[in-house]
């Protein structure tokens, strides 16, 4: 099966179907979806800032990310949670979206890099990473999520 | 609310609302802008006060999570602001009878006199509790009205795209 017979075949269940045609569903759904942006940004963002060398600096990078971990993990559940059923009821109109396949890929590659670099650094002794190294890392983050979130917006727009 | 709507009626006529009405450009752009001060902002509140509500970021103390993130909160909403007041500016009559964008509006003045109680009730204790995990149930209730409102305020954002309950 191909990727297009592929999207055809779960948009057409009825599952797909019934969100399609329930405005009410699929206006809440993208709604939380937003809601569990905002939880997820603030999860990555308070630890990147703070490998920037700003955000909470008294605070050691560690500390910043265990704490962030948890709302990091389970805004991105409630992400796909939310996200799913979008692409389930929406499914030609995101097959067709180069915004669609760039934000799918871009964040295979965020989470690649945040499970592997960033947590490196991020859980390293400061003092063996060094100032510069602390600072792209987070800055790559900041750029990758963005160029996650910046296309699914444009999905819906163009 | 009739003078606002006067106000709204007239800038609706104005050459550079029409503009940016009639740019196709220009409304995809401001509102991905927008949305990414909504991340910067709403993400930054949203860790302040879950430190506040005692159930997030709970190594660092409270007035170094609030001091440390408010710059970067002031820039995502100075984004959010400014775009979202250029997106107003171009279709006035739009939002004007848009039920979301008044309940988004309600919610915002609500939050900032949530914000303002909270700052001069609870916080002038704040070095009592600082670094506490037990925080008093003034400063947890300042956080939960604060996390339920910035949520409604996303999800009115969110719905405003829906002309349901349009007023005339």
């Amino acid at each position: 099966m191909n990727m297009q017979k592929f999207f055809e075949w779960f948009g057409a269940w009825p599952l797909s179907l019934g969100i399609r045609e329930s405005t009410w569903i699929y206006a809440f759904v993208q709604s939380f979806h937003l809601v569990a942006l905002g939880v997820f940004f603030g999860s990555v963002l308070i630890v990147d800032l703070r490998l920037l060398g700003t955000g909470m600096r008294e605070r050691p990078i560690a500390q910043v990310a265990r704490d962030a971990w948890p709302w990091y993990k389970w805004s991105f559940v409630a992400l796909l949670v939310t996200g799913i059923p979008q692409l389930l009821s929406n499914s030609s109109r995101e097959y067709y979206s180069p915004y669609f396949w760039f934000k799918m890929e871009v964040m295979i590659v965020a989470l690649i890099y945040t499970a592997t670099v960033r947590r490196r650094v991020t859980m390293a002794d400061e003092s063996r990473v060094g100032p510069i190294w602390g600072k792209v890392v987070g800055l790559v983050s900041i750029v990758l999520w963005f160029s996650v979130a910046i296309p699914a917006r444009l999905i819906g727009l163009l | 609310m009739l003078p606002l709507r006067h106000l709204f009626e007239w800038v609706d006529t104005f050459p550079s609302s029409i503009y940016i009405r009639e740019d196709l450009t220009l409304f995809p752009l401001l509102l991905t802008v927008h949305v990414v001060g909504m991340c910067i902002f709403s993400g930054l509140v949203i860790m302040m006060d879950l430190r506040l509500l005692g159930v997030g970021n709970m190594r660092t103390p409270f007035t170094q999570v609030q001091r440390r993130l408010f710059p970067w909160q002031a820039v995502g909403m100075a984004v959010s602001a400014t775009t979202g007041l250029i997106l107003l500016y171009g279709q006035p009559m739009r939002y004007y009878t848009n039920v979301f964008w008044w309940s988004k509006v309600m919610m915002m003045v609500l939050a900032s006199v949530n914000l303002l109680a909270f700052h001069f009730g609870t916080y002038e204790s704040v070095y009592k509790w600082d670094s506490d995990a037990k925080i008093p149930s003034g400063a947890r209730l300042a956080a939960a009205i604060s996390l339920v409102l910035w949520a409604v305020v996303i999800m009115s954002g969110r719905l405003m795209a829906y002309n349901w309950f349009n007023k005339t």
